[in-house]
């Protein structure tokens, strides 16, 4: 499923905002592919990654990294999540050098996306794009919390959750810290990013209300 | 999911990780206790309450859960694998192995609607009205996606009677077509959005040719038709034969 695809934010916020993924395909090359999506992780944690995952084991904030490298079967999906674009750029060069024969999909802007690859000798093979949301668009919660809650493209993050961290940040309860480390567990896939986050909630502690609906 | 509630003590730690929102407080007289309650029509059995670990007493329980009922957590949680696919989630592998599968060719588009995203769930009727305006355009469903194996009629786009009033977080109907079709599939998408009682999102597929062009892109300018800035893009480095598979 597109579940990179469909984050929802600003040109500003999503400059800070990329995710990689590899995978191996059902019936086609996954069997013995284990070992290539382990080198995969151990090529992501040379580098400064702000989340990274796999979906059945967890992502880096529920699940350690020794323990997601161990869950990884032939089937896994390997997920990083970066917020420099020249770190990004340093790791698509590392996994294009160790040449593992895993597919890998990129998600952030297009035109630094292609910019990134242009600069790594690389070309896009396929691409995605988002056209929108249609149907009943008025029972949807305010548009600077969906910027949080679509960092989970399988939907996990609640708007509860991130109206509550919100609130409980301008309340004192809770620190920016906690809270990005709250709103990032629920995503099993570990490509939500708390570093955009934290952003976002900086941004929004200054203009929301409490009694925002 | 149900709140056991000879466990429950009320405390509403689990309300707010419900992406459904369907978690309420209730109490049976005045002046009684106060427990949770799961409305479990609006319930989509994704278990994230469950695996927040919010519950102090542990009340919160995923019962068995029989036919049609079930298909509400194979495509609302995440961690089940669906049986058809092998893949976990809603969907397939899509872009994410083109360079294997060759599942998008050139010439061809690929156009997804996922009904219930973001954030509102849907029930599967709304997939029908989807399913039954792409219909008669003669339009490829593609068949890994588990919501096809849901279809009775490929040919109208009914849907199997029984699932129609499921609730899931989320679901796709996913079809591949000639790029000259692109448009008259969009328009239809956009027609069927207003009979949708949930939202859906939609979003476009191409293979990049030789020269780097993306035809499908192009079609979406002449249509004047805006996409996001932000997107995904399969990079090429898939290969027949992966590192350490002994191929």
């Amino acid at each position: 499923m597109s579940h990179t695809l469909h984050r929802k934010g600003t040109t500003d916020n999503l400059s800070g905002d990329y995710v990689m993924l590899a995978m191996s395909a059902k019936g086609v090359n996954a069997a013995n592919s284990s070992r290539a999506l382990k080198d995969f992780f151990s090529i992501i944690s040379k580098y400064d990654w702000v989340n990274m995952g796999e979906v059945k084991v967890g992502g880096a904030y529920v699940a350690s990294f020794q323990d997601i490298v161990g869950g990884v079967r032939d089937t896994s999906v390997a997920h990083a999540v970066f917020h420099d674009k020249d770190e990004f750029a340093r790791v698509i060069a590392e996994v294009k050098k160790a040449d593992l024969g895993l597919s890998v999909t990129i998600s952030g802007l297009l035109g630094i996306m292609n910019e990134v690859l242009t600069a790594t000798g690389l070309s896009p093979h396929t691409v995605e794009v988002s056209l929108g949301i249609k149907g009943k668009t008025e029972l949807l919660p305010h548009s600077d919390l969906l910027q949080i809650t679509t960092m989970c493209g399988h939907g996990m993050v609640s708007q509860a959750l991130a109206r509550k961290t919100l609130i409980d940040i301008k309340r004192g309860r809770i620190s920016l810290e906690k809270a990005t480390e709250l709103l990032a567990t629920p995503c099993a896939c570990g490509i939500f990013n708390p570093r955009r986050a934290r952003i976002i909630l900086e941004d929004l502690m200054d203009t929301w209300c409490m009694d925002e609906p | 999911m149900r709140i056991n509630p000879g466990k429950c003590v009320g405390c509403g730690q689990c309300r707010v990780f419900c992406p459904m929102g369907c978690i309420a407080f209730t109490r049976k007289d005045k002046g009684g206790q106060i427990q949770c309650r799961i409305n479990e029509d609006e319930c989509v059995d994704c278990e994230v309450c469950l695996r927040a670990n919010a519950c102090p007493t542990d009340a919160l329980e995923q019962p068995p859960a029989a036919w049609p009922r079930s298909v509400r957590g194979t495509f609302s949680n995440p961690l089940i694998t669906h049986k058809e696919t092998k893949v976990p989630g809603r969907g397939t592998e899509e872009i994410k192995t083109n360079d294997v599968t060759n599942r998008y060719k050139c010439g061809y588009v690929g156009i997804s609607a996922e009904l219930g995203r973001p954030v509102l769930g849907a029930r599967l009727r709304d997939a029908e009205r989807v399913f039954m305006v792409l219909a008669p355009l003669a339009v490829e469903f593609e068949k890994q996606n588990p919501l096809t194996s849901l279809l009775a009629d490929p040919a109208t786009g009914k849907l199997k009677e029984d699932v129609l009033g499921e609730k899931v977080l989320s679901c796709i109907v996913e079809t591949i077509a000639p790029i000259e079709r692109a448009a008259e599939i969009l328009d239809a998408l956009d027609k069927v959005a207003g009979e949708i009682e949930s939202v859906f999102s939609v979003d476009l597929i191409s293979r990049v040719e030789e020269d780097l062009s993306i035809p499908a892109l192009e079609m979406l300018k002449r249509e004047k038709r805006s996409y996001a800035l932000n997107g995904k893009i399969n990079i090429g480095l898939g290969r027949l034969c992966i590192k350490g598979a002994d191929c």
